[in-house]
């Protein structure tokens, strides 16, 4: 399933930068994906569950990755706020008591009564839809019985963490539903088996809660997710776009957000990536109608699933996986897969979860989906350093609202995400050029970071290494300047750099045993300002750099 | 397919645009007046004109209606029942629909190569007494034209000594499950009218009639009405009895067949036990399944060779052919080690071992008849849609077929 040629063209040509003749306008990098038409005539449409999974199983699994740079990226290699992203973690400092709260931004549930309203729709979780005392619609998710608090912890404490990093979240709360304050909406009908739909009876209440864990005063945990504003559209695709959205214009493959679900997924485990467990909605903004795209169900993650604990192979294979199965198979068993000698404490609120038998580098989801086939070392480290970006008291503070009553439950749900986004940074930030946060002062010193290095992932190279070319934005052409190198992340500009207002330098840097990233800098009346990283550059030009690295 | 033909137009256009904004801007040497924003909004401009609904292309319309027929059940479905076991390979067809919210009626047929035949309706409520219990009513007709008979017992007869026997039956029967907890403790019971009209066997073994006469054979030649009676008790933990790596199940079932003539009435007592054992995070599962049937006339009458219990064939005695071993009592021990490849696909190394025997007592007094062989099978979490095994015994090699889990 290759991309129409044309599309490489003409992505190349939208966010990256990389048009013929000129490489960077006035208003990169872009900060936020224009959404400029009317999306009011979108229309809900389902992905089936069967066609989800089977394809993706079958098919994207087999699928060549087309190797493009994803094409949402803007030209400093970062994604623009669009209605599918939103920068959180690495924009800005977030207090912990913002991360606690996540998406959340109204009240919680008043849960003095409930009315059902509806059945569940999707999934195989015991649940429905209810409206609270206060007269608020909530889809509510309770517990598997033998693992409480589990399915309703990993909901809310995934949401925290998907909310962090960027991505549209349903506000959910951790709420209790008393079935002796439970009344039936005489409205309220459910599908049967013969098709038909039928009033609502006690009798079905006792079914739903009958698969749920129940509190020892009678009453059920459960999770209380608001329902969204707009109408809802059904869930969005991992590949192609949205034919009746006009702002839809990125195929979501190549999308990176998308893509670095395969590094989130692989942090938190969410093995349900699958479209079903996504949904768009129609909102209104500024006057306009347009999509906003929702990661809606993000509660198989950690080490728990709809109905139980994951799967003794979740994390580590897709459903069905035709060498590891016919390896067991032909070996009866005696060739151990990783997952088959993991260690997993019996914390039944937390499921089947662990840290060292984890490899973020071969993590898999129940499918795998075009993002995570499509996903780009670029990508990758992007994704990494946002994961990494969350220190241990952030990611207590979420695990924390998870509200767990044990609290050794809780410990180690935390300290398993911390270990598991260390090997994601060791696996990721050193797997390209890291270096980030490049600034070029007025008078040509370029200093930066290295993401690897401030991640713990990495030693401090000996040395940074750098070419300087003049560039001219309007032909794409380049006038050497000379190279200069470092023992810290400070390269002095070889010789005095042009100093007039739209002026372009490009260097490319880089540290023993990476390849060169290629920054360009823009002259402004201010300094020097970044207006491209591209970590994909192509070898240096000059000889002498590259000699000298062959040496070394 | 449509869509990708829509994301190359769409493409195409980014494309156009993109590079027609910014080479007139260099061809004047001006500061380019379109921005990376202004592309993406003329992007979207110009798929605002071109907006279409999405429309699934042939394969995921497929795979649609395969969901739809899976979730909402297939009203013309496969039947692989054969009227009888050792019929090879079965075809047929059912027709089910729902005669109310949850309650269904099947009517269904098939037919195997060797001329066995069944017809029948089944109506099923899946729901009664508050969810703690389920009846099944089911009547129809089916027809024989081969089944083997080996004689009586188990090391005095041999797969030579085959003759066929043939029957047809017209039956009804009505079955109650009851669990009062709504898992665990099952309580089952069951009656049924049915009239085993024997017969000259066809195929290429002699007819029973040949070898046996009905002094020699009890039953050679009846036509037996009966009204059987059956009630279980049994205690199951399994997730599912159509596919399952752990729990397990322990039942007695007693059976009371009144022969309405008065002469072949007999009761038999079941005995049944299957544990499974979850190994070293479910890579193995050693299953151990053992039954055993206890028969014995009722007043003084006798139990015709055609309701004997019985060993062999594909869900028990695999490396034997099936009605291989009949007798009043039988023993049947068998275990799995079962090989998980994946969350659809298991192998599994088996062994069985019964005998059968006229006395009680006999049945463990003398070596078991034994096989072993290979097996794989395609399963989801409640359900063993494909088995395929190779057996053998000392009789030979046989291959099984089957659409269900061996115990």
């Amino acid at each position: 399933m290759r991309l129409a040629p044309a599309i490489f063209v003409a992505l190349a040509a939208v966010l990256a930068g990389q048009p013929a003749t000129q490489r960077f306008f006035a208003d990169d990098p872009l900060a936020r994906e224009p959404e400029s038409q009317d999306a009011s005539g979108a229309l809900a449409a389902d992905v089936g569950l069967f066609y989800d999974i089977a394809f993706d199983l079958f098919a994207t699994s087999r699928r060549d990755s087309a190797g493009v740079r994803a094409r949402n990226a803007n030209t400093i290699d970062e994604v623009p706020d669009s209605s599918w992203f939103t920068n959180r973690i690495l924009a800005r400092p977030i207090p912990l008591d913002e991360l606690a709260r996540g998406p959340n931004t109204g009240p919680a549930p008043n849960p003095e009564r409930w009315v059902f309203v509806r059945e569940k729709s999707v999934g195989a979780s015991p649940g429905f839809t209810a409206t609270d005392a206060s007269g608020e619609t909530w889809f509510l998710t309770f517990d598997p019985p033998a693992h409480a608090e589990a399915a309703t912890g990993a909901m809310v404490v995934a949401s925290k963490f998907f909310w962090a990093l960027g991505y549209n979240q349903v506000e959910t709360f951790i709420t209790t539903v008393d079935p002796r304050r439970l009344t039936i909406d005489p409205a309220a009908t459910m599908r049967r088996p013969n098709g038909k739909k039928t009033p609502v009876r006690e009798s079905d209440l006792d079914a739903i809660f009958e698969r749920a864990a129940r509190n020892a005063d009678g009453t059920y945990r459960a999770a209380a997710g608001r329902m969204l504003k707009g109408k809802v559209l059904g869930p969005f695709r991992y590949e192609g776009t949205r034919p009746d959205d006009p702002n839809d214009v990125i195929d979501h493959e190549h999308r990176r957000e998308l893509r670095a679900l395969r590094v989130f997924g692989a942090w938190t485990n969410l093995t349900d990536l699958k479209s079903g467990n996504t949904i768009d909605t129609l909102v209104t903004v500024n006057g306009r109608s347009v999509v906003r795209h929702y990661l809606q169900d993000v509660g198989s993650t950690f080490g728990i699933g709809a109905n139980g604990p994951h799967d003794w192979d979740e994390g580590f294979e897709y459903l069905y996986q035709g060498i590891a199965s016919r390896k067991r198979l032909l070996t009866l068993g005696l060739a151990l897969s990783p997952w088959q000698t993991a260690d997993y404490p019996d914390y039944p609120s937390i499921g089947r979860f662990e840290s060292d038998k984890f490899d973020p580098l071969t993590w898999k989801p129940h499918a795998p989906t075009t993002g995570y086939m499509e996903m780009q070392p670029d990508d990758a480290f992007w994704a990494a350093r946002r994961v990494a970006a969350f220190d241990d008291a952030s990611i207590r503070a979420m695990v924390h609202a998870g509200q767990y009553s044990d609290p050794a439950a809780e410990a180690y749900l935390a300290t398993t995400m911390m270990r598991r986004r260390d090997k994601i940074a060791r696996a990721y930030l050193g797997a390209v050029n890291p270096i980030v946060n490049p600034r070029l002062s007025a008078g040509g010193d370029l200093t930066f970071d290295n993401a690897a290095v401030a991640a713990g992932a990495g030693t401090a190279p000996a040395g940074y290494h750098s070419e300087w070319r003049q560039f001219d934005n309007r032909s794409g052409e380049t006038r050497p300047l000379g190279v200069a190198r470092g023992t810290g992340p400070l390269l002095n500009a070889p010789r005095p750099l042009p100093s007039n207002p739209g002026d372009f330098v490009e260097i490319d840097a880089w540290s023993d045993g990476t390849s060169p990233a290629r920054l360009h800098f823009r002259r402004t009346a201010d300094g020097w300002t970044l207006v491209g990283l591209d970590r994909r550059a192509a070898a240096p030009t000059t000889a002498t750099p590259t000699a000298e690295r062959r040496r070394q | 397919m449509p869509l990708r033909r829509g994301i190359r137009s769409i493409a195409g256009a980014v494309a156009i645009v993109a590079t027609t904004a910014a080479a007139p801007a260099a061809a004047q040497e001006q500061p380019p007046a379109a921005g990376r924003a202004a592309i993406l909004e003329q992007a979207q401009t110009e798929k605002a004109s071109a907006l279409r609904p999405y429309e699934p292309d042939k394969v995921e319309d497929i795979l649609n209606r395969v969901e739809k027929v899976l979730v909402r059940g297939m009203h013309l479905h496969p039947f692989f029942v054969s009227a009888y076991s050792g019929g090879g390979f079965t075809i047929g067809a059912g027709y089910l629909r729902h005669v109310s919210a949850y309650n269904t009626l099947d009517l269904r047929g098939s037919y195997t190569f060797s001329g066995y035949k069944r017809l029948e309706a089944e109506f099923v409520a899946p729901r009664l007494f508050n969810r703690r219990g389920a009846m099944t009513v089911t009547g129809g007709w089916r027809e024989a034209t081969q089944v083997g008979f080996y004689g009586l017992g188990t090391e005095n007869t041999s797969a030579n000594d085959r003759s066929n026997y043939a029957f047809d039956q017209p039956y009804g029967s009505a079955t109650v499950d009851f669990w009062p907890a709504r898992k665990l403790l099952l309580m089952r019971g069951g009656l049924e009218l049915s009239t085993w009209n024997t017969a000259p066997g066809g195929g290429t073994a002699k007819s029973v009639d040949e070898v046996y006469t009905a002094a020699t054979l009890p039953g050679l030649g009846a036509a037996p009405t009966y009204l059987h009676s059956a009630a279980t008790i049994a205690l199951d933990s399994r997730p599912a009895p159509g596919y399952a790596r752990r729990g397990s199940f322990f039942g007695v079932t007693y059976h009371d067949f009144h022969d309405q003539g008065g002469q072949f009435g007999f009761n038999r007592l079941d005995y049944e036990a299957t544990q499974h054992v979850p190994i070293f995070k479910e890579t193995w599962v050693l299953s151990l399944h053992a039954r055993t049937e206890l028969a014995v006339g009722a007043n003084g009458q006798a139990v015709p060779y055609f309701m004997l219990p019985a060993l062999g064939g594909g869900s028990n005695l695999r490396g034997f052919p099936s009605w291989r071993f009949r007798d009043l009592n039988s023993l049947l021990l068998q275990a799995e080690w079962r090989v998980i490849g994946s969350r659809l696909v298991d192998m599994a190394l088996f062994y069985d071992a019964g005998r059968v025997a006229a006395r009680r007592q006999d049945l463990t007094s003398a070596p078991l008849k034994s096989d072993y062989g290979v097996g794989f099978r395609l399963h989801g979490r409640v359900a063993t849609p494909l088995r395929i095994e190779i057996a053998h015994s000392n009789e030979g090699f046989r291959l099984v077929f089957s659409s269900k889990a061996p115990f």
